[in-house]
Formats: structure tokens, sequence, C-alpha cells
């Protein structure tokens, strides 16, 4: 396996304050990553350099092997896809619209869409499960049917890395689970993935990874089973004594007999 | 045991998804067609009303033996009728398509170059280049028209810069914005309009301009403004589409590869180009670029590549029929438009207000 995404010795700082410093970690080809963290720690700032949204004050970031700030931006954006946690549309665009755009890195200002471009909209749209949605108003939909044509909106792009920002907040339990299966069917389908995740209950049996930010140490990566040990979750979420989440315990298997 | 729950996903929501629709392209085709037919159908109508009735048949047979006619009637129609009525077409044209790009621009439906100040710039532009450089000319452009564009690009600057917070621009900042700006702007130019009334320096053209008149253009000046107007049309056909994406917010838009800040500026200089050349031509007039996209958008989606079209084309038809309304409903007094407009305007703008109210929080 190859590292499709590399972070090397990267810092980040906002208006004088360091946001993340000297982070490096690596996302294999294939792999389907969760990032955790504590809350402010940087996890959408980490996922923002990646997608070249931000740029990094210090340290390089490559994609597939090429240094992201020395691609443009076009083409990067067709290597990594970011769906954003927030994400307003202020008109009544129809879902089938609204995937469309994924198409923006492809399409020269005036050539319009062409059958490769059609395909790949079918295609996201099928893979995140949204086709039957296609000809309704985005902002009618319910938050599951919205996070997923999110998801439909970043596949259009083709990318190699899909970077998830918390994709299953504000859902209920049950379209958290179709979420979850959706991940692991685009994961199937030979996306790599790197997901922000705040819910860790949700990570075993969906990710083949996790890797934990925490305040003042280095990236740790490993199994979901090695992470996500009650000794580590509870420094790194700096848990209050005898109340930390019991991860690889009950709850975990509660959850495995819904999955 | 995915399929089981993907199958779920399927069952629960086929019911009343796929909402029945006509397609959507030929929808806009026969839009389109049917709004040409129907512009062509007004100028010739708006033509022939006023003072001195002309026929349709008289009307056509002018138009189609240009050089032939030579009467009183022909007179009329092409030194006075034909110019004004080609003017307010492409007022129209100019201000709903402007109105459109801001609306693009800021990500709401509230904005019109009227509410931002940008019509408001561009008429002060326009009579500090009348006080100052009464006399400068090139290529036919004179310093009022270049002055109308500085002061339009220069106050739409200034609204864009006060009211977006963090990368987007709420309603009620848009608004406070543009109201501040354009109340200082219209009482500057009412200021010159004092001054000239004093000095006795040149025409009434300044007063006219504040309540939106469309006044008759000289031929050169309409080919002028058109050409502008036309080429900021051209212009603004590829940043229909980046609109699109823009519309997805500019954090998105950059992430697959916009150039989000040149395409904004690209977005306030065509803007305010086409606004400049409808202020030169008409004054300030207020709400069409309001009214119009928000019609073709009821109509035809909020697909910019296809409202751009339609919205012009709206926009023509609208104001050609709004300003012979008011050159011929109080004969042989006339109503400036910009009152008109304001008057069917300014309810719609408040009903829209009203609508958007959950967004007023900041």
């Amino acid at each position: 396996m190859t590292a499709l995404l590399q972070f090397i010795d990267v810092s980040f700082s906002y208006e004088g304050r360091s946001v993340l410093e000297d982070v490096s970690f690596s996302v294999e080809q294939g792999e389907s990553g969760a990032l955790i963290g504590p809350n402010g720690i940087g996890k959408t700032t980490l996922l923002r350099l990646a997608a070249g949204v931000l740029a990094c004050s210090h340290g390089t970031i490559s994609l597939a092997g090429r240094r992201l700030d020395t691609l443009r931006r076009g083409d990067a954006a067709r290597l990594v896809a970011l769906v954003p946690q927030r994400f307003e549309v202020p008109f009544d665009f129809t879902v089938q619209q609204i995937v469309e755009q994924g198409r923006t890195p492809y399409l020269s200002l005036f050539a319009g869409f062409k059958r490769r471009d059609r395909q790949a909209v079918e295609h996201a749209l099928e893979l995140a499960d949204v086709t039957s949605l296609r000809n309704r108003i985005f902002n009618e939909l319910s938050g599951g049917e919205r996070q997923r044509v999110k998801i439909a909106l970043g596949l259009a792009q083709e990318p190699r890395l899909l970077l998830l920002d918390e994709p299953t907040q504000n859902l209920d339990l049950g379209r958290q689970l179709e979420l979850l299966d959706c991940i692991r069917a685009l994961n199937d389908e030979g996306v790599t993935i790197l997901a922000a995740m705040h819910d860790l209950q949700l990570i075993p049996g969906t990710f083949s990874s996790v890797l934990l930010l925490e305040p003042d140490r280095e990236v740790r990566k490993g199994h979901p089973q090695e992470i996500l040990q009650s000794h580590i979750l509870e420094r790194a979420f700096d848990c209050p004594p005898r109340r930390h989440p019991k991860l690889v315990g009950e709850n975990q298997i509660a959850l495995e007999k819904i999955l | 045991m995915e399929t089981e729950i993907t199958e779920k996903i399927h069952a629960g929501s086929a019911a009343p998804v796929d909402r029945p629709r006509f397609p959507a392209r030929v929808l806009f085709i026969l839009t389109l067609l049917l709004l040409l037919v129907a512009l062509a159908f007004v100028i010739v109508l708006s033509v022939g009303m006023g003072a001195t009735k002309i026929g349709v048949r008289e009307v056509l047979g002018s138009l189609f033996n240009w050089h032939q006619s030579g009467g009183a009637d022909s007179v009329i129609l092409f030194e006075i009728r034909l110019p004004r009525v080609l003017a307010s077409a492409l007022v129209g044209a100019a201000l709903s398509v402007a109105g459109l790009l801001f609306q693009g621009l800021f990500r709401n439906p509230m904005a019109d170059p009227y509410v931002i100040g940008s019509s408001g710039g561009a008429a002060l532009g326009a009579g500090i280049g009348l006080f100052l450089l009464p006399r400068f000319s090139f290529l036919g452009f004179s310093a009022t028209a270049a002055m109308a564009f500085v002061g339009s690009v220069a106050t739409m600057a200034l609204v864009y810069w006060l009211a977006r917070i963090g990368g987007r621009v709420p309603v009620v900042t848009l608004l406070l914005a543009g109201f501040a700006v354009s109340t200082m702007l219209s009482y500057s130019t009412y200021f010159l309009v004092v001054l000239d009334d004093n000095f006795g320096l040149r025409t009434r053209v300044l007063a006219s301009w504040l309540t939106g008149v469309i006044a008759v253009p000289r031929w050169t000046q309409l080919e002028v403004t058109a050409l502008m107007i036309g080429g900021g049309l051209i212009f603004c056909f590829p940043l229909a589409r980046r609109l699109n994406t823009l519309a997805l917010g500019d954090d998105y838009a950059r992430q697959v590869g916009v150039q989000v800040e040149k395409t904004h500026l690209a977005i306030i200089l065509t803007g305010s180009l086409i606004t400049a050349a409808a202020v030169s031509l008409g004054g300030v007039i207020s709400f069409v670029g309001l009214i119009v996209p928000h019609m073709a958008r009821l109509v035809l989606g909020p697909d910019h590549v296809r409202l751009l079209p339609v919205t012009a084309i709206s926009g023509s038809i609208f104001l050609v029929l709004a300003d012979t309304l008011a050159r011929t409903m109080l004969a042989p007094s006339e109503v400036p438009v910009g009152l008109l407009t304001a008057f069917i305007g300014g309810p719609f703008f408040l009903y829209l207000l009203r609508r958007t109210r959950r967004e007023y929080a900041l």
C-alpha cells in the first residue's frame, strides 16, 4: 500500500493562534480512517488543509505523491473532495443541480456537460443512494438525506480521497447506521476515506483505522481496537475519573447487534 | 446485511419522491421563445403609443422600410419613440441581470442594484462627471459614463466590504449597509442638483436621474450603451455557471477550484458596468433587479445559466411596459418610471423580506 495522503510536520496558525502543530501521519490508499480528538483540537482544520482549502504555515502535505501546494486547485480537486459539515444553499436548487456542481474541476468555463460528466453524476447519485431524490429540492430534505446528497456532491468529483467532516452529526440512530453503510459501501468501491467522527461508538466495524489528535502529542494511529481503549481515550479527552466511555465494552456489543 | 438496509432506504424514500416535472430543458427553450415573441410584440405596441397614435401596420411598415420613410410619423417613430423604447428595453435587461448577478454574489435574493446602492453610486459618479468634466469625451464615451462606472464599482466594493461577515452576507447587514450608503449617495446627488440650480450650470438631467426617467437618447448614445450592456451580458455567461458553484458557499467553490476572489471581482465589475450603462440612460430606477430575477426563478428554478437570458429578456419586457405606462397614463404629463417601479417594487420587496424573516438573526 502507498500513502495517498501524507502530512509531514504540518503546522497551521490562524490570526496568530496556533491551531495545529507539527502534525505527521499518513492515510494509505484504500483505507477508511476515522479522525477523532477533543473539541477544538483542529479536526476540521486538518481536513481543510488536506483538501487544500487552507494552506499550512509549515510542513508538507502530499497527495498521491505530489506536494499539495504545487498542484493547481482544479487538479487537486480531482484527487480529493471535502464534504463540509455546514452547507447552506440560499436558493431552491434540486439535488441533481447540486451534485452537478461537483463536476466543476472537470469543466472549462465555456464548455457544457459531456457524457463523461453525466455518467459521473449518475454514479455519484447511485453510490450515495440518492438517485430517487434527484428532482427534490435540497432545502426540503431531511438531515440524513442532505448528508447523503453532500456525499454524492463530493463523489461527483471522482476523488481518490473523500474527506468527511462529522458526517453523522445531528442524525438519529437509524440515519447514522444508513450513513455508516454508505461509508462502508464507498470504501468497498475503492474510495479512500478520512472522516472526522464525534461519536466514537460508531467507529468499530466501519472504519479500518483511527487517527487520534491529542493536545501536545503526536498523532496516534492504529486499528480501532488499539486506539479505542479507555486509558488512551481517558487521557486524550481529559475525562473525569471513572466516568470514561466504555467503548470496547457493552456499548459496542449493543451496537454490533443492531449492525 | 448491508443490502437489507439499502433496500429499506429505497422502500422508505420511494413513495413521495419524484415529483413529476415538465422537462426542464423544454420548459427553458419554450420560455425563451415565448419571451422573445413577447418582447417584439411589446416593442411594436409601445412604439405606436403616445400623443400621436401610430397603428401597428404603420409601425411595422416604417420599421421594415427604414430609409424610405420621411413623414412626420416616421420622425416621431425614429427620433423619439424608438430610441426611447429601445433605451427602456436595454435598461430593463441591464438592471435585471445586474440584480441576478448581485443576488448570486451575495447569495441573497434581496440584493438589487438599487437596494445595495450600486445605482445610486452610478448616479452620483455621473453627476460629478457632468459637473467637473462636462466637455471630456473619448471614443464617444463622456466623462459621465466613465464616472458612473467608477461610482458604481466603488459603491459595490464598499457595500461588499461592509456587509460581509465571515464569508457570509446576512440579509440584515446587506440591507443596512445598502440603506446607509444609498441614502448618503442620493443626498449627495441631491446636493449637486442644488448646486446646479444655484449656479445655473447645466441641464436638469440630474434631478431626473434621482427619480428615474428614461430620456430620449441620441442614436450614438444608444449604440454605445448597447455595446456596453451587450458586452457585459456576453461576459455574464461564464460567470453564470460560476454563480451556481458559488451558491454552495465560498469554501465549497474554493475547494472545487474556483478562484473565488477573482470571480467576485469579475461579478462586481460586470454588474457595475451594466448598472452604470443603465443609469446613464434612465437614472436610478428601483427594484427592477429584484422583481424580474425573482419571477424568473419561480418559473425556471435557480440555475443561473438558464436564468440569465430569461432574466435579460423579461427585464426588457417589464421596463418597456412600465415606461409605456409611465409616459401615457397621465398624458400629456409624464410620470417618472422610477416612481412606478417603486410603487410595484416596494410592496414586493417587503413581501420578500417577510418571507426571509427567519434569516434576520446574525
